[in-house]
């Protein structure tokens, strides 16, 4: 039980705030954190523990989408399909990962490594197509990155599996100059991004989304870390 | 003509102001010091009120003027800081909490004495799940350093400043659902009045503002009034950090003064360098997901409050999305008002049955290529139906793709019309979905 647990950092999310019912979505967090996802004795545990009816819980996960009521992979894997990502690759990125792990969106592979998910704009269009993985932001995910990231991802599983889906140990990546996601360094100075010129385009496309291929100049671009 | 001295983004004048140590080094926390030992709140209050002070999150409204609508001697009072960015094209929040985290805290602090608050939540999407464990730790710095806590100072002011992440909602980010959504409950807005000033979380009165705004606070106090007033133009005083995405060679943040033109910000080769591959500029939508959009013809527009407001237009959150000619407009509102559609909360029926027709056409229309001559009007008569009749401003801007699509390029819809008539239709469609839309109950997605 999360109350035997995790007793001390259920006791200090309750400090914070003048209504117990507000710790709900950070005990949700916890509770998805350490059952995997939001099944019906985990939300009821989250109930008890905030005296609330289980209803106003069971409401709550259905309204935020990071809350997960069935089983996902080791990885949920959420790309921004939104504007501006969507003219930028993004289609392309889906396509890609679609073909890679055999699966449909909303789908989890068969090893049960990976969900893919289409989400809503991210705030970090200036790195698209962006995806997250666990809430770890992977930036400029162009298709042909693909296979680099699954192989990395597949390397960590083990880590993810003890980090959870819920991102409170949430790192981001971007791609090295070697072509492998590179963890950003949080605390390292700023160093403002190196951008190289975009060739003109060989043949125009006239309508959208644009045919695969022509945003691979995209992939072009140096990554620097932030 | 860059900025000799960013106040926002000071990550680009000092490489490594997101650690403490250097904050502290350029003066970080010594605005916050010195108001606690030298001034009260109401100066505070009055010298943001007298910088001009806007809020940064998309209305635009005097930020001091905001902090005066508290009714007086009513406590506890709450500052909330939104954090919740999650407009498509909006990106500079995320910039922020993760490379300048520090002035953002002292900026809440600052902010909470000045209102005479002792308890300030920072509400976060969910999604900002490592920049979350960066302001964490940043104010837990704070807390370290004195200037968080009980008796800060010496002074005899108390404070606390908490990190609430969200869980994936951008209705969150409108102020009533945020407070909704911080108490626990699911996001979808209450009715004003009463204002949050008055009545806000737990029933308190509750001052709201951007990320993008309280960090402006410090500079302020330490710099004063007249230096700040010296950026940007009379009626929009300061910079604004631009979101610019989409088909520019360089998008990414730039903090600017407030009036400089539109074509600077996508040229100029300190910002947008140009478009890529040299294509042509089709639709610039200047603020977010919700701003009616613009085209080639207001590229001279000056980037303040004022100017893209009279070109019919709003600077909103500052997120500039430049497409070039490869994007279709029916095809741009079909993504922008799906995201609307997703994104809405469901509380009442113009938003939530609006967004779903529009995107049930638009789909059919863009993504197939299957169009009516009844759809055009459909889609006016939708809109029309939603403008002014939504509880809260999602609904109301998720008028503005669809309206902006169908005013400047009608054309396109009309080609799909035709093209779909003349038999040139693009992908063929399942048997049962080949009638116009039926009237009464749907089925939903």
């Amino acid at each position: 039980m999360l109350l035997d647990t995790h007793a001390s950092e259920i006791e200090t999310i309750l400090g914070r705030y003048a209504s117990r019912r507000s710790a709900v979505l950070p005990l949700l967090y916890l509770a998805q954190d350490t059952y995997g996802h939001l099944n019906d004795a985990a939300i009821r545990e989250v109930a008890a523990i905030l005296d609330l009816p289980a209803t106003d819980v069971f409401e709550v996960v259905g309204f935020y989408t990071l809350f997960y009521n069935r089983p996902v992979g080791t990885w949920v894997l959420q790309v921004c399909d939104d504007v501006p990502c969507c003219y930028l690759g993004a289609e392309e990125l889906v396509a890609a990962l679609k073909q890679s792990l055999g699966i449909q969106e909303e789908q989890t592979t068969p090893d049960g490594m990976f969900t893919l998910q289409r989400v809503k704009c991210l705030a970090a269009c200036d790195r698209a197509p962006v995806l997250q993985a666990n809430l770890d932001y992977v930036y400029d995910v162009t298709a042909e990155r693909v296979e680099a990231l699954l192989t990395h991802l597949r390397e960590r599983a083990a880590e993810a599996r003890k980090r959870g889906v819920s991102g409170r140990f949430a790192e981001d990546y971007a791609f090295g100059a070697d072509g492998r996601p590179l963890r950003l360094e949080r605390e390292a100075p700023y160093t403002p991004r190196v951008f190289t010129p975009v060739p003109p385009p060989p043949e125009p496309a006239p309508m959208a989304p644009p045919e695969a291929g022509t945003e691979a100049e995209s992939g072009e671009r140096r990554v620097s870390p932030l | 003509m860059g900025l000799s001295e960013h106040i926002v983004m000071r990550e680009l004048d000092i490489p490594a102001i997101n650690d403490f140590s250097v904050y502290r080094q350029h003066d970080g926390w010594e605005a916050f010091a010195d108001a606690l030992r030298t001034k009260t709140p109401a100066d505070v209050v009055n010298m943001v009120k007298e910088a001009g002070l806007r809020g940064r999150g998309g209305a635009g409204f005097p930020t001091g003027v905001k902090w005066g609508f508290l009714p007086k001697g009513v406590y506890p009072r709450y500052l909330l800081c939104n954090c919740d960015e999650s407009e498509p094209g909006t990106f500079n929040n995320h910039q922020i909490i993760d490379r300048n985290p520090h002035q953002l805290i002292e900026g809440v602090a600052i902010s909470a004495f000045a209102i005479e608050s002792h308890t300030a939540f920072i509400y976060m999407r969910g999604e900002f799940a490592a920049a979350a464990i960066t302001v964490e730790r940043a104010i837990a710095q704070a807390y370290q350093a004195g200037f968080l806590g009980k008796n800060i100072l010496g002074t005899g002011y108390d404070l606390d400043i908490y990190v609430h992440r969200g869980a994936g909602a951008y209705i969150c980010g409108e102020e009533t659902a945020l407070m909704e959504s911080l108490e626990g409950k699911i996001g979808q807005p209450r009715l004003k009045p009463p204002f949050p000033a008055v009545a806000g979380l737990y029933g308190k009165p509750t001052i709201i503002n951007n990320v993008e705004t309280l960090t402006n606070v410090p500079r302020i106090l330490a710099r004063g009034v007249a230096w700040y007033r010296s950026h940007g133009t009379e009626k929009s005083p300061g910079t604004k950090c631009f979101s610019l995405s989409g088909h520019v060679n360089r998008p990414g943040n730039y903090e600017i003064p407030f009036g400089v033109p539109l074509r600077e910000l996508i040229e100029s080769p300190e910002y947008g360098g140009g478009m890529r591959g040299g294509r042509p500029v089709k639709i610039i939508i200047p603020g977010g997901a919700s701003a009616p959009w613009l085209t080639r013809e207001h590229l001279d527009l000056p980037l303040d409050y004022e100017s893209v407001a009279a070109a019919g237009s709003m600077l909103g959150s500052g997120a500039v999305i430049v497409l070039n000619d490869t994007v279709s407009a029916p095809h741009l509102a079909y993504k922008m008002d799906e995201f609307f559609k997703h994104e809405s909360c469901g509380k009442c029926t113009p938003c939530r049955e609006g967004t779903h027709w529009l995107v049930r056409v638009l789909h059919r229309m863009a993504e197939e290529g299957h169009a009516h001559p009844e759809d055009i009007p459909t889609l006016h008569g939708i809109y029309t139906q939603m403008a002014g009749n939504c509880f809260c401003l999602l609904g109301e801007s998720a008028v503005m793709p669809i309206k902006s699509a169908l005013r400047l390029f009608p054309q396109e819809f009309e080609a799909i019309v035709r093209q779909s008539q003349n038999g040139h239709a693009g992908k063929p469609r399942p048997a049962a979905a080949q009638h116009a839309i039926p009237l009464g109950l749907a089925s939903r997605r």
